[in-house]
């Protein structure tokens, strides 16, 4: 049984745009799920299947084997955890103690363990010192560790970021990817994200899926996907550097393996210069 | 304008003895004052409790260390909304005094009464000291403290939500607002520029007025979504964990209140 699967789901806005259409997607356990595609691909509307916020046009979502009914509702919002592009849409409570208790609070839990999931989601992102700030003294990286460390608190399964790199500094970036790496080994979570920054990709995800016009056309690993370097540029995406790098040097007649991140890339090259 | 709630928002963040004393307590003297000048009957003895809570907020204000400047502008800003109110009951009988002394006649058989004059004189003192309480609140207490404190003091889970998405989202449009004017100063546009059209002006401003609308709604729509992923329902409220006052902060309350209650006592009863 998977933890999520979705069955020919289609979705039209006003019965006039099609903003999914026919889409089969499936997350397992402890799996990291990257979803790209251009803008306007449906990468959001899809999220917003995941815990019933909208509702399929057709087709069916399966959570862990079961469809969203008002009678689960409660209990798939905090399975499905997700975090939104824009902090500030979902960071709305006047302190970050409050806003990170607030689903925790909605799931009927007593004072203690609201406590001490509010105590451990702000250790977990490393945001203990801003217990009594208001949002509006946070810096954009940090009120994106709030709003996920708002989710976190509610103990998730599934967490899905929707493109949590947007507004964030390269550290910002580096410290976020570190951070989603940890949670599924660390937690036995699954971690399902959208991105325009493919770099990224390879550095989190283990499988990939590619959208165009609420469509899903193409799936595999990060090899089989990055592979694929001219069906990206047709859909407006960038082609990874490393293996962009690599391919055309292979092309030029140097015998290097091809590799999708930094690690493999820098063993690839040591290799190739005979270093 | 509203950038001036940054302003508030640093004054009430100050790091006096008053501003550190808890939300909880600050409220409950703040309203205490006010009832008890509300509650006080309407004779000119209303002075000598409004003269001894003025010096009590004096006190108050100068340990905050905020400027007493900022105060008289803050009372200059609140002020036109009791005065108009106040300065109009010197036209009219009320029913707190038996006979009426014109002491001005006006055309059209209008006339001003001592005894209504004497009426406003002690509506204005207990609209100061009403208000100097409320400015001593705000200006030494954050309203996410406040808000806090009135939870803690049982104000209804369903207010404090909404007063708590209220002050989130003042300070998020703030920050609109100051980009939208750092958009018009960026492109040269200037509302009160008579060498543009007038016509012109207005419509940029009524565009400009739509958009903040439009953004309201978009914003108010994105966050309620935000909510029904962390499972808002209609049972939903704002966690406020449990504080106990410290010892000195109850002290400071039991006086606080044995002093208020007993100021107005006394002086209408004994002076």
């Amino acid at each position: 049984m998977h933890l999520i699967e979705t069955r020919e789901l289609t979705h039209t806005y006003n019965k006039t745009i099609d903003a999914l259409k026919g889409v089969n997607f499936i997350a397992g356990r402890k799996q990291r799920i990257a979803i790209i595609g251009a803008n306007g691909a449906g990468k959001s509307t899809l999220f917003k299947h995941f815990n019933g916020i909208l509702k399929p046009t057709s087709g069916e979502i399966l959570i862990r084997g079961e469809p969203i009914k008002k009678s689960n509702i409660k209990e798939i919002r905090k399975l499905v955890g997700i975090v939104f592009q824009n902090s500030d849409d979902q960071v709305f409570s006047p302190t970050v103690e409050q806003d990170v208790a607030f689903g925790p609070t909605n799931l009927g839990l007593d004072e203690q363990t609201i406590e001490h999931r509010v105590n451990e989601a702000l250790r977990l992102l490393d945001i203990e010192e801003l217990r009594d700030r208001p949002p509006h003294h946070l810096s954009g990286g940090e009120k994106k560790r709030v709003a996920i460390a708002g989710v976190l608190a509610m103990e998730p399964q599934v967490l899905v970021l929707d493109e949590p790199t947007a507004g964030l500094d390269p550290r910002g970036v580096t410290d976020l990817t570190s951070f989603v790496n940890r949670l599924p080994e660390e937690y036995g979570m699954t971690v399902i994200f959208s991105t325009h920054h493919v770099d990224l990709v390879s550095e989190i995800a283990d499988y990939i899926y590619v959208m165009d016009r609420g469509q899903i056309v193409a799936k595999g690993t990060v090899d089989e996907i990055f592979m694929q370097q001219d069906l990206l540029s047709g859909l407006r995406l960038d082609v990874p550097v490393l293996p962009k790098l690599i391919k055309t040097l292979q092309e030029k007649g140097i015998d290097i393996d091809m590799a999708y991140n930094y690690e493999d890339s820098e063993k690839a090259f040591l290799k190739a210069f005979g270093r | 304008m509203i950038e001036e709630i940054y302003t508030i928002e640093r004054q009430a963040m100050g790091n006096s003895p008053v501003h550190k004393i808890d939300a909880r307590v600050k409220i409950i003297i703040a309203f205490s004052v006010i009832i008890a000048m509300v509650a006080y009957p309407y004779s000119v003895d209303v002075i000598i409790p409004g003269a001894i809570f003025f010096g009590f907020f004096a006190v108050l204000w100068s340990i905050s260390k905020i400027s007493f400047i900022g105060y008289l502008k803050r009372v200059f800003l609140i002020l036109p909304f009791g005065i108009f109110i106040i300065l109009f009951q010197i036209f009219f009988e009320n029913r707190h005094y038996d006979t009426f002394t014109p002491i001005v006649d006006l055309p059209l058989n209008i006339h001003i009464y001592a005894e209504s004059v004497e009426f406003a004189s002690i509506l204005l003192v207990k609209f100061i000291i009403c208000i100097s309480f409320i400015i001593l609140l705000s200006s030494t207490t954050t309203m996410q403290d406040m808000l806090t404190g009135a939870r803690r003091l049982g104000l209804p889970s369903e207010f404090a939500l909404i007063i708590g998405l209220m002050i989130r989202y003042l300070f998020v449009f703030a920050e609109i607002f100051e980009k939208v004017i750092n958009v018009f100063e960026t492109r040269c546009f200037n509302a009160f520029d008579r060498r543009l059209p007038y016509n012109y002006r207005l419509k940029t401003l009524g565009y400009a007025i739509g958009t903040l609308f439009l953004r309201s709604y978009e914003q108010g729509e994105r966050t309620y979504t935000s909510m029904l992923c962390r499972g808002y329902s209609k049972d939903s409220f704002l966690h406020v964990s449990r504080q106990r006052l410290k010892r000195g902060e109850f002290s400071f309350l039991a006086i606080s209140l044995v002093f208020i209650i007993l100021i107005p006592v006394i002086s209408y009863f004994y002076l």
